[in-house]
């Protein structure tokens, strides 16, 4: 009997064990791609990271194309026409009809309506600054209302945004991601909209067929598109938590994109660059990587020590020695490719001796400046080199920067204590917009960044630019301002902005990256062949 | 009937054993920096909306509140809600456990069939050349560690051979075998010169020269009468070792994209998962108390007297 119990139990492991998923079907074409994490939730509402769900299962009001010189333009998605109000405040748009969610609800102006005040009433959302702009959010977000009084729908598609302020670049922002129109049927029907398939719609061009928690996601076309067919019929997207194994799937053809993010400059080098150089499709993480001085801080509120630091750091040696070279080095905070990016500001010269020389005319001693440079410890190997080239550089001018080492969450609730004296960070563009950066670190809202930047003169400046109608001034005022904060103040030191660079399959014909380089980009820009 | 009692006080007695777990794990938790809150809404997230999902959370709780809470519901069945994935944590470990199941399964048999063959082998040949591989190979799994293993067999027989997937489960029974074997091999090093080192011991005693003038073969005397005295301290060692198969396992799973426990606590611990985190502690202690128990009871199968003793 105890013979016989075992023999079943052995039958039964292995039995489970080999269950094996049905395969791909004939003709059809699969893109195959891979994640080093798996996402959390497919609610936008709720999430500043997992992008690849509404990226590509939702549609918003406004996309980003990319040019074939690279440049970006904004275009209208959901919307047919649009016109904005003499004041600046209020914008008309009329919404492209025929459009249908993949569950077959038609969208309109009352879904986008709905997305607006979602955005400010669901519990836990993390994605409203965009929608927080509309007269009457904070009302909403308080509670003393459940209306959104700035939004009125006309008809079933036209609607008037009113914001609480002038905003020019109000467009750019409703093309980030988590302006993701979602269905108010569905949103209202469902217990946690978002967390299962078969609820998570959206009116883009594919559908969530399958999702197994960090082992992979499946995507399928949405029969009910209603713009163009994308060519790939199915996406899986697996989680692989390693890069190598990654670097293996791609070499042996089990990947036909491969993200080169999280791989070593080494194998970069040694076999993406030689063997599949032809099949490299690069593109950059429009926004710039920056390193943060706290003007809390004892030293670091002295500009003549912020300015010194930027003269110590050999910027061009960081990005060749741990970035295979691949990326182009910054000298302000609106980087190459956002729109009104300055090539012509005033460049930040490595000048050791020059650093040295200033410190000691300010009166420092060598090795008397000492603060702590944190370090978020998710950030991979190359930042941790990065840490320690920088450290290094400024021992060489007397300056005493202590590496401390958190883990990502330690990390976040220290910098948010507004006392953390120094770190690198780098911030990735969610809309094109200078106002995107500037307002998000130099703003009289700022908050939580360890900046602690003061001049009180330069951020009512930032506050008030985007109420500038003009384009053209606009961005002459943000540049100005990006002049003030960078050399007048030292307040920063820009570093730089890293190429990402992707790696092509056999199977597919080209492909086009995210515009700002995110990880998560559109598939409909993907041709198989 | 001894041993059945013996079994129940095994059990009752880890019962303590499990709060303990739970309650250390906890404060370990709570000395650390860091808001699970925070990690999971990254830049943006606002006071009043981090103090709504507190309260809602019941992290605004002192913690003998909030651990209370946990406790008296672990005997409800109920673990709590993992602040990341915001799902039970009872759903999320039925999912992922069977994956670390299966892994740690085929490891202890990779570990201990191979382990105490080798061991035998290198017993009944000692001093010779199968002597000497055996223990070469033990050691070489010893000394080399896990994720070593697991990228060189990954390479070999994966990309280079092709003869297993490279990752992923979707490969059935097929996905299990490298990852089990880079798992499973450091614990058969160990098992294996356990094993030779026992036997050779027992293989001295006069019961087994009585066995050989009765006119077994070396190879029969050892398997039916030395091996079952020697392998009494190498259950406990085996026991012993499900605890270390399933740390290994962290690092085998994400090599090998394998959507276990392991990688569910490495996320539980980076977001301050609390609940999560505990639920996976408390399911790891139960499998390593439940090996210790199966441990107890095939002493008594290899040795009657044990038992009686008890």
């Amino acid at each position: 009997m105890r013979k016989h119990l075992a023999v079943l139990l052995a039958a039964a492991l292995f039995l489970s064990l080999a269950a094996v998923p049905a395969s791909a079907a004939e003709g059809e074409k699969v893109l195959r791609l891979a994640s080093e994490s798996d996402i959390l939730t497919m609610d936008v509402a709720l999430t500043t990271d997992d992008y690849f769900i509404p990226h590509n299962v939702f549609d918003r009001l406004f996309e980003i194309k990319v040019q074939p010189d690279g440049s970006t333009d904004i275009v209208p998605s959901l919307v047919e026409d649009y016109s904005v109000s003499e004041d600046g405040l209020t914008y008309t748009f009329r919404l492209v009809e025929g459009v249908t969610f993949s569950n077959g609800n038609p969208l309109t102006a009352e879904d986008v309506k709905y997305t607006f005040e979602r955005l400010l009433t669901v519990p836990g959302g993390c994605n409203y600054d965009i929608a927080q702009e509309v007269d009457g959010a904070d009302a909403l977000l308080n509670g003393e209302t459940d209306d959104l009084a700035g939004i009125t729908v006309n008809g079933d598609y036209e609607l008037s945004v009113t914001l609480a302020a002038p905003n020019a670049g109000y467009i750019a922002e409703l093309t980030s991601p988590a302006m993701s129109v979602v269905d108010k049927e569905t949103c209202q029907s469902v217990a946690a909209f978002g967390m299962e398939c078969a609820d998570t719609i959206g009116s883009g061009p594919y559908v969530v067929s399958e999702w197994v928690p960090n082992d992979h996601f499946t995507l399928e076309r949405n029969e009910n598109y209603w713009g163009q067919v994308p060519d790939a019929d199915r996406v899986i997207m697996s989680v692989v938590p390693d890069p190598n194994t990654q670097n293996l799937m791609f070499q042996s053809g089990e990947l036909d994109i491969i993200d080169l993010d999280a791989l070593d400059s080494s194998i970069i080098d040694s076999v993406y660059k030689t063997t599949y150089a032809d099949s490299i499709v690069p593109g950059y993480r429009v926004g710039v990587t920056f390193m943060s001085m706290n003007e809390n801080n004892e030293y670091l509120s002295d500009v003549n020590v912020r300015r010194a630091i930027q003269m110590s750091i050999d910027r061009q040696g960081l990005l060749d020695n741990f970035y295979g070279g691949d990326g182009i080095i910054e000298n302000g905070m609106i980087a190459t490719g956002v729109w009104g990016h300055n090539d012509d500001l005033t460049p930040i010269v490595y000048d050791p001796e020059g650093a040295k020389a200033l410190l000691a005319e300010a009166g420092y001693e060598p090795g008397e400046i000492s603060f702590e440079f944190s370090l978020d410890s998710s950030g991979g190997a190359a930042t941790q080199m990065v840490y320690q080239q920088i450290a290094q550089d400024l021992a060489e001018v007397g300056i005493d920067a202590q590496i401390r080492s958190y883990d990502e969450s330690a990390w976040l609730d220290f910098r948010r204590t507004e006392e953390m004296p120094a770190f690198v960070g780098t911030w990735t563009m969610d809309y094109n917009d200078p106002a995107n950066i500037l307002a998000t670190f130099f703003s009289n809202s700022t908050s939580g960044r360890s900046l602690n930047y003061a001049d009180q003169a330069v951020k009512d400046r930032v506050d008030a630019a985007s109420a500038i109608i003009d384009d053209d001034e606009r961005m002459a005022e943000y540049q100005a301002i990006e002049e003030a904060i960078v050399v007048e103040d030292a307040a920063v030191v820009p570093l730089y902005e890293r190429a990402h660079l992707f790696c092509i399959g056999e199977n597919v014909a080209s492909f086009v990256p995210h515009w700002a380089g995110f990880s998560n980009f559109f598939v409909r820009d993907v041709e198989m062949k | 009937m001894s041993t059945l009692k013996s079994i129940l006080r095994r059990v009752l007695s880890s019962i303590p054993v499990l709060i303990g777990v739970v309650l250390v794990i906890y404060l370990i938790l709570r000395i650390l920096p860091g808001n699970a809150i925070l990690t999971m809404m990254g830049e943006h997230a606002r006071e009043e909306v981090v103090a709504q999902l507190s309260a809602e959370l019941g992290l605004d709780k002192p913690w003998y509140v909030q651990f209370w809470v946990y406790i008296s519901g672990l005997f409800t069945g109920d673990m709590g809600t993992s602040i990341k994935y915001h799902k039970p944590v009872s759903e999320l470990l039925a999912v992922y456990f069977p994956v670390t199941v299966k892994l740690s399964c085929l490891a202890a048999l990779v570990a201990w069939v191979i382990g105490i063959l080798c061991g035998a082998v290198s017993a009944m040949r000692k001093d010779k050349l199968a002597d000497r591989l055996g223990m070469g190979f033990s050691l070489l799994g010893i000394s080399v560690p896990v994720f070593m293993t697991a990228m060189v067999l990954q390479y070999l027989f994966a990309y280079k051979l092709k003869w297993f997937p490279l990752q992923g489960t979707k490969d059935g029974l097929a996905s299990y075998v490298l990852p089990a074997i880079a798992l499973g091999w450091s614990s058969a090093g160990s098992v294996a010169r356990l094993t030779r080192s026992t036997l050779l011991e027992v293989m001295g005693a006069d019961f087994i020269d009585t066995a050989r003038s009765k006119g077994r073969s070396v190879s029969g005397a050892v398997a039916f009468h030395a091996l079952r005295n020697a392998l009494i301290p190498v259950v406990t060692v085996m026991a012993i070792q499900i605890s270390s198969l399933l740390s290994g396992a962290v690092i085998t799973e994400t090599i090998f994209s394998l959507p276990g426990i392991g990688r569910l606590c490495i996320d539980a611990i980076s977001g301050r998962d609390i609940p999560l985190l505990q639920g996976s502690v408390v399911f790891a202690t139960v499998l390593v108390i439940a090996g210790n128990l199966v441990a107890d009871c095939l002493y008594s199968v290899l040795d009657p007297r044990i038992g009686k003793e008890s």
